[in-house]
């Protein structure tokens, strides 16, 4: 069971306890929601994996939210409802982030640890943008459609350039 | 040794082999000896003695005595000299050993690289020619290395497009400063890295232990062949040109034992140039049924492969990307849109457009998509399954969409009131909002220049639809040169700096199966390309390249003004090579309006923007 330890207050103090007052995180999921919303999207995925709440809280759409907001460059503050529709229609933040946003991450600090040798005119496309990661997405989300009859053809490989691993020799 | 190749150049294999002309040669046949002693069976003294049996038993009825697999790569050594040559090729190492654990940094940096190398194919003159020097180095000429004796061109003359890039050939060489710019350790590694990889390059015949023995003490210098391999190349079509094609027989012949030698881009680059060059010399009166045409029973199979070359490498998706931000930004406050794509395949730009379209500030516009596509002969559908998969996702978007297909053998057939056509969805009120047009053409306009009249006529229905934006991407590369030699020398440039690409862009060899997959299919369908620029002719030749200049002269004959495309779109570009593995060697450029993008130093794929000049309905907010 996950504690909080909140500094006690004397007079708050109730009979037979022992002078700390104990608050499980579990009892408050939506506080549990905001700390989540915090980590890294490694961490987060982690973080599911500790029990049953955990992993449903860590799997809801605002928590993801916020993390791909956190590690994305938006470049301009659109209609914040807007994308949240349309990511949800190609199929939810928590995707956005797997298959898009967090190997793009790996991808370019693989590139950064290769040391100063990148030249400083690219220095500026280091990182990711909302919109080339929803590009990326909605590419793959139209991938998966199938055809008229239903039948699959072959398996979307468009993200495929993200998942190699990164030659970081 | 790559290093120092990037640094310089983009063909490592051509400048390689000028700037450091046959410098690998005595540490060549050093490692070779090695390996034979280890290969052989050890503990044998004399490689030079064994290297004479070997040569007795192989060169039977040599002519006048030269070594007949050393002429095939371009040296003449008698038979008689080899132990001879052997033997100071020993103390020429052995030299150089001494001088490099003196002074490390100048090994290659040596004046006896620098002099001036009469006929290098004449080893046996040349390797007395360094040991003289090293023992008294004189005060060098500095000239370029004359032609190797064979009878070969005399100077490759590299391509007039970029010439700054080529210098290597004439004027680089003389800064050994310059050139050599590596670490000892790192050359002495790449030496062992070529040891490695003459080792176990693959022989074309090796039937007896004997002709294996001796092909081992033959093959020379990878970088030397590459050289020679290059020249046979130009060898080759330039007696294609002058209709010689017996030579061109012979010459092809050799190509294929050179390009066994090399390794990677080089050897598929090569590869597929032979292999177009010997369908051209010996093809029957009827084509051959590869590829030489385009509407073909591998439609399939083409779209196939282009669907690998659009994932395994970034040259579709930038041309997608570009294009799709030009196409925003001129429908900025439209709420009709309509865009005509003059390629439709499985419509892999749409959906980003789409996405884009349906974030952008004031919700998205009325989407209308026309796609035209070529008639697939097996009655499939393509193009209505491609609409219908774009319409669910703009369904599950929330964009308003429609869509037409037109299926047409070439563009030319199109007319302007096909692509305007009347809506039939009986919603009257549509007639108050004028419907802004878009056309987008992805590697599609060149093929219209083998027929006389055909681009014309396009760009003529162009402008009767009265677009708001015209987004061209082309290759950037003039493969529509007036001689054979030309465009095959072009084409030699080009292909190998994409093929280079491509190497240099995915991982090391433990890369899992799909990669590589997607890798061989994309050289596959560089290698139709390929195909087409060399073997065909008149009109099934579709694959007339032009560069940028030149589109830009043909657009603005014909009524249009560039639109330049704004700096989102090389920010989104940058970002997006920045995300592909080996994206340093990328390179986005701006270029008077328009996007390019190139390996190193050379733009390989151009996109640009136009509108009709004179359109008083310039309301796009560029610049």
């Amino acid at each position: 069971m996950m504690m909080l330890l909140l500094p006690h207050r004397e007079e708050e103090e109730e009979g037979g306890a022992a002078g700390r007052r104990r608050f499980p995180i579990n009892d408050n999921a939506d506080l549990l929601a905001e700390v989540l919303g915090r980590l890294d999207g490694r961490s987060l995925a982690v973080a599911g994996c500790v029990c049953r709440l955990w992993s449903a809280v860590g799997r809801r759409e605002a928590v993801w939210e916020a993390v791909c907001h956190r590690h994305v460059a938006v470049g301009r503050a659109g209609a914040a409802g807007g994308t949240r529709s349309v990511v949800a229609a190609l199929g939810g933040y928590r995707r956005l982030y797997r298959l898009c946003i967090g190997p793009a991450l790996d991808r370019l600090a693989g590139v950064r640890r290769q040391g100063p040798a990148v030249s400083s005119s690219s220095s500026a496309a280091r990182h990711v943008s909302l919109s080339l990661a929803l590009s990326l997405f909605s590419i793959d989300c139209y991938e998966r459609l199938g055809g008229v009859g239903g039948r699959q053809q072959q398996p979307p490989a468009s993200l495929l350039f993200l998942c190699k691993p990164v030659d970081v020799s | 040794m790559f290093t120092q190749i990037r640094v310089c150049s983009a063909y490592p294999f051509v400048i390689f082999g000028f700037s450091v002309p046959l410098s690998g040669v005595p540490q060549e046949e050093k490692e070779m000896k090695r390996d034979h002693q280890d290969a052989g069976g050890g503990g044998r003294g004399d490689w030079y003695a064994v290297a004479e049996q070997e040569k007795g038993k192989a060169s039977m009825g040599t002519d006048d005595g030269v070594d007949e697999l050393l002429a095939a790569l371009g040296y003449k050594v008698r038979s008689s000299d080899m132990a001879d040559v052997a033997q100071k090729l020993e103390q020429l190492e052995m030299a150089m050993e001494s001088s490099a654990a003196a002074n490390d940094d100048v090994l290659f940096a040596h004046p006896a690289f620098d002099s001036v190398h009469y006929n290098p194919s004449d080893i046996s003159a040349w390797v007395d020619n360094i040991l003289s020097e090293l023992n008294a180095p004189p005060p060098l000429p500095q000239q370029p290395p004359p032609p190797p004796a064979a009878s070969l061109r005399h100077q490759f003359d590299l391509s007039p497009a970029g010439t700054e890039q080529y210098s290597i050939g004439t004027v680089d060489h003389y800064s050994p400063a310059d050139v050599y710019e590596l670490k000892p350790q790192s050359s002495t590694a790449s030496l062992r890295d070529r040891k490695r990889l003459k080792v176990c390059s693959a022989f074309p015949s090796s039937s007896t232990p004997t002709d294996v023995a001796a092909q081992q003490v033959v093959v020379v210098d990878s970088q030397e062949a590459g050289i020679r391999l290059v020249h046979a190349l130009m060898a080759c079509a330039e007696a294609v040109q002058k209709d010689n094609l017996k030579a061109a027989g012979a010459i092809v012949k050799q190509i294929s034992v050179l390009a066994a030698s090399q390794g990677g881009a080089m050897r598929k680059v090569a590869g597929y140039f032979a292999e177009a060059l010997a369908h051209r010399i010996y093809r029957p009166q009827s084509p051959r049924g590869v590829s030489c045409s385009s509407t073909h029973e591998s439609t399939a199979f083409d779209d196939m492969l282009h669907q690998h070359f659009y994932e395994s490498c970034p040259y579709l998706k930038f041309g997608h990307f570009t294009a799709n931000q030009a196409i925003l930004e001129a429908f900025a406050g439209c709420r009709r849109v309509h865009v005509v794509d003059f390629g439709m395949r499985q419509g892999l730009q749409w959906p980003a457009l789409l996405q884009a379209l349906a974030l952008r500030p004031g919700g998205p516009p009325s989407f209308r998509l026309t796609g035209i596509g070529p008639p697939q002969p097996d009655n499939s559908d393509s193009l209505q399954e491609v609409g219908w998969k774009l319409a669910q996702l703009a369904e599950t978007i929330r964009v308003d969409f429609r869509y037409r297909g037109f299926v047409a053998t070439s563009l030319a057939d199109l007319e302007p009131y096909l692509l305007l056509g009347a809506e039939t969805d009986g919603r009257g009120v549509e007639d108050d909002e004028p419907e802004v047009v878009a056309v987008n053409s992805v590697f599609e306009l060149h093929r219209l220049l083998a027929r006389s009249g055909a681009l014309e006529k396009v760009l003529g229905t162009i402008l009767a639809v009265r677009p708001r934006i015209v987004t061209v991407v082309e290759q950037e590369a003039n493969h529509n040169g007036r001689t054979f030699l030309d465009r095959f020398t072009e084409a030699l440039h080009y292909y190998s700096t994409m093929f280079d690409s491509l190497e240099g862009s995915t991982s090391p060899p433990s890369s899992p199966e799909a990669r590589r997959h997607g890798q061989a299919m994309s050289e596959m369908y560089l290698g139709r390309q390929i195909y087409n620029v060399v073997a065909c002719e008149g009109a099934e030749r579709t694959e007339r390249h032009e560069a940028l200049a030149q589109w830009r002269a043909r657009m603005c004959r014909a009524g249009f003004e560039s639109v330049p495309i704004g700096s989102n779109a090389f920010k989104q570009a940058s970002m997006l090579l920045a995300l592909f593995d080996g994206g340093e060697g990328f390179r986005v450029e701006e270029n008077d309006g328009c996007l390019s993008l190139g390996w190193h130093t050379r733009p390989l794929i151009a996109t640009s923007a136009w509108r009709a000049a004179g359109d008083p309905l310039r309301t796009s907010a560029s610049s």
